[in-house]
């Protein structure tokens, strides 16, 4: 398996190319360059908070600006975009294709986001990636928050537009001799979450336009000055981005998918669950939006019905986790860098998923919501399973994209400062929210308790970047000076492997 | 695709269902309990604004930051707001509610311990929002 | 079959209404307040015993797998799927 032309091009060829694998690599340079600059943005802030009192920034709007954008860059210029990547690479692959189905619609779903992300990053909007009227309406700071709203729409339809090209790819450019229950996990992952895109994200679509005409003053639905109502504006966005979790996280699953399999030599323990459990995951992402909104004065009845629906999604979660485990068992395991980070990545969204199932139960919201509990809860999910399968999958397809092996020891040190620094940082930042501290505070009092944990996890942060450096050199030296790597076996694995749907093995 | 048992997986999915049945049932439950307001509870108009907390009791006086209850008798908070989403915080006690311009939300609590507590805002509210903060004071029953 | 279906019936209402009357009993005593303090964190407490209990199999699991089935493992065997086309 080679993925990307050996022989060198002109960047320009690579640019102007609406070949699947050069818009991945596209998508892969972007998203990691943003996932280094929102990386950044966290160190500021763990630095702000590492004592009581203004220590780096000289006022709380920058601080409010950073989070904001910290925010925004990490899931929308990294994740999305990432998994973009990976799909563009494997998904045409796996369903034998050759290329996307819509390639130039491919191309522009990809340059609509650095017009977006550049206004993002020009606008430093604060009114944090929620835009929670009637703040963002009446309180936030001139350009800044309709540059965000642009883009942020910009982006919007780029993932429409993504998506619609993925679930076409998968569903009527599949080779007639497949059946759509031959399709690998991976790619089921990426028609799961595109679905999901396709209808969550039209509801965002508009709230943004009324948050816009609101802004100009020529509307008021989320203006209560004008007889409008902020918390419809809460259900829009929810609407659209408590299913968007599910349309970060399941590609990060499937992408385990590829890799657990591979490294315990062994096929997948159980296709069609791991296919219902996509399926219902992405039907169940709907039922569980509310639960962002139980302190906005919601009735006993809503309140009720969005645990309930919460709850709902944790045995299909559940099901993902048993066909990791049941995988690897009476394997032969190889611990390579990809496998460490899915393997870590697994642990990390059982954890996640516990304090999920805490944040579900009504009366906890009482003690969590808005606090650092929900910070280390969601930043568990987007760093310790998303970020984790993500990483572990880059340094999978790093030899059949690059043709050269990374550096294994780096890889492996990558792992182990990341995952210590991930324990660190995210599950002090429960216990924080515990002793009651809010999230988004540029300053907080000198309560000893606080005090030593935010040191904590400001060291767990700075572990977490040191990591990252490391692995950006890793990247960045051996896809120029690595060691040349065998494309039909980089990892040594023994064997040839084939997508499903060639299979010789008569059982699986 | 098929072909080997899976009943591993349904009774571990089974058991995964029954616990999250009972986090459902206990949770329920509690919440049940919690938002049961006694009915002699006194009333406290609690109104935030950027960057402050506006406590009105029911005996019409008014105080800026600092709100005053006596250990042993129930209250009733009527949350709102007067400007952007806030959410009134006592931490020690547990409450919680957004305050949001146009609604009133409403929680209750019942003060046990004589001494202060930190009242603070749990929903950005823009510059100040890390620092809006007030003070509970329990005091002595009067009676 | 049938007649223990109607037992386990008769057996799930002798136990499920008791159970609702005293639920919805609960907390409607004069003069005493509920500590919402206590029912919270109490309600936490048993969550997380049993997230970490939980928690405590499943990452023993995995541990036990990633120890038992590492490829220098001294029983380590290789599977079937090796060396062939999968």
């Amino acid at each position: 398996m080679v993925l990307e032309l050996q022989k060198p091009r002109p960047i320009w060829q690579i640019m102007f190319s609406t070949h699947h694998t050069d818009v991945g690599l596209l998508y892969l340079i972007l998203s990691l360059s943003f996932l280094f600059m929102g990386g950044a943005l966290a160190l500021i802030i763990r630095a702000e908070l590492f004592l009581p009192g203004a220590q780096i920034l000289g006022d709380a709007m920058t601080f409010n600006r950073i989070f904001t954008v910290h925010g925004t860059t990490l899931i929308f210029l990294f994740i999305l975009p990432f998994a973009s990547a990976v799909g563009n690479y494997f998904v045409p692959i796996m369903v034998r294709y050759k290329d996307m189905a819509y390639p130039k619609l491919n191309a522009i779903a990809f340059w609509m986001i650095p017009p977006g992300a550049a206004l993002v990053w020009l606008g430093f909007a604060d009114f944090t990636w929620y835009a929670q009227p009637p703040y963002s309406i009446i309180s936030a700071p001139g350009p800044a928050a309709d540059m965000w709203i642009f883009g942020l729409k910009i982006l919007g339809i780029s993932s429409v537009l993504g998506a619609i090209n993925f679930v076409v790819t998968i569903l009527k450019c599949k080779h007639p001799d497949m059946s759509i229950g031959q399709v690998p996990l991976l790619a089921w992952s990426f028609l799961a979450s595109s679905l999901i895109i396709l209808v969550a994200i039209p509801t965002f679509a508009a709230a943004l336009l009324m948050l816009l005409t609101d802004r100009l003053g020529v509307s008021g639905f989320f203006n209560p000055a004008m007889g409008g109502d902020p918390i419809a504006y809460s259900h829009l966005f929810w609407f659209t981005f408590h299913p968007e979790v599910y349309v970060l996280v399941i590609p990060a699953i499937g992408m385990m998918y590829e890799i657990i399999p591979r490294f315990s030599r062994k096929p997948i323990y159980s296709y069609n669950s791991g296919v219902f459990a996509f399926v219902l995951l992405s039907i169940v992402a709907f039922s569980s939006w509310a639960h962002h909104m139980y302190a906005t004065g919601m009735s006993f009845t809503e309140k009720t019905v969005f645990m309930v629906g919460t709850l709902a999604a944790v045995p299909a979660s559940a099901m993902h986790v048993f066909n990791f485990i049941a995988t690897m068992w009476n394997g032969r395991i190889k611990f390579s860098t990809p496998m460490m980070w899915a393997v870590g990545g697994i642990a990390l969204f059982f954890s996640a998923g516990a304090g999920g199932v805490a944040n579900a139960a009504m009366p906890l919201d009482f003690s969590t919501h808005d606090s650092y509990w929900v910070v280390g809860h969601f930043h568990l999910f987007v760093m310790g399973t998303i970020a984790f399968g993500s990483i572990g999958y880059l340094y999978y397809m790093f030899p059949y994209v690059t043709g050269r092996m990374y550096n294994e020891t780096l890889g492996k040190v990558h792992f182990i400062l990341s995952f210590i620094g991930t324990i660190l940082v995210f599950f002090t930042q429960h216990v924080l929210g515990l002793y009651g501290m809010p999230r988004r505070v540029f300053d907080y009092p000198p309560i000893p308790e606080w005090i030593i944990m935010n040191q904590i996890v400001t060291v767990g942060a700075m572990i977490i970047g040191v990591s990252m450096v490391i692995f950006l050199a890793n990247m960045i030296y051996s896809s120029g000076k690595g060691k040349l790597a065998d494309t039909d076996d980089p990892f040594g694995l023994g064997g040839k492997y084939y997508y499903p749907f060639e299979a010789k093995n008569p059982k699986h | 695709m098929s072909g080997h048992s899976n009943w591993p997986e349904w009774i571990y999915v089974a058991v995964v269902i029954a616990l999250m049945c009972w986090v459902g049932a206990e949770a329920w439950n509690a919440e049940r309990l919690v938002e049961h307001v006694p009915a002699d509870a006194e009333l406290i108009k609690v109104i935030a604004q950027q960057w402050f907390w506006t406590f009105e009791y029911e005996d019409g006086t008014k105080t800026i930051g600092d709100l005053y209850v006596e250990s042993g008798k129930a209250y009733k908070f009527e949350i709102t707001s007067k400007d952007v989403i806030h959410s009134f915080n006592i931490h020690d006690y547990v409450v919680l509610m957004d305050a949001v311009p146009g609604r009133v939300n409403t929680v209750w609590f019942a003060p046990t311990d004589v001494r202060t507590h930190d009242i603070q805002c749990r929903e950005y509210c823009g510059l100040i929002h890390y620092n809006m903060r007030g003070t509970l004071h329990v005091e002595e029953p009067s009676s | 079959m049938k007649k223990f279906v109607g037992l386990f019936l008769v057996l799930a209402v002798l136990v499920i209404i008791p159970a609702v009357d005293s639920v919805f009993a609960a907390g409607d005593e004069p003069g005493e307040y509920l500590d919402r303090r206590v029912i919270i964190w109490n309600l936490f407490f048993k969550m997380m015993t049993i997230a970490f209990v939980v928690g405590a199999v499943v990452s023993g699991t995995m541990i036990w797998l990633c120890w038992r089935f590492r490829e220098s493992h001294p029983n380590a065997k290789p599977t079937s799927y090796e060396g062939t086309d999968w």
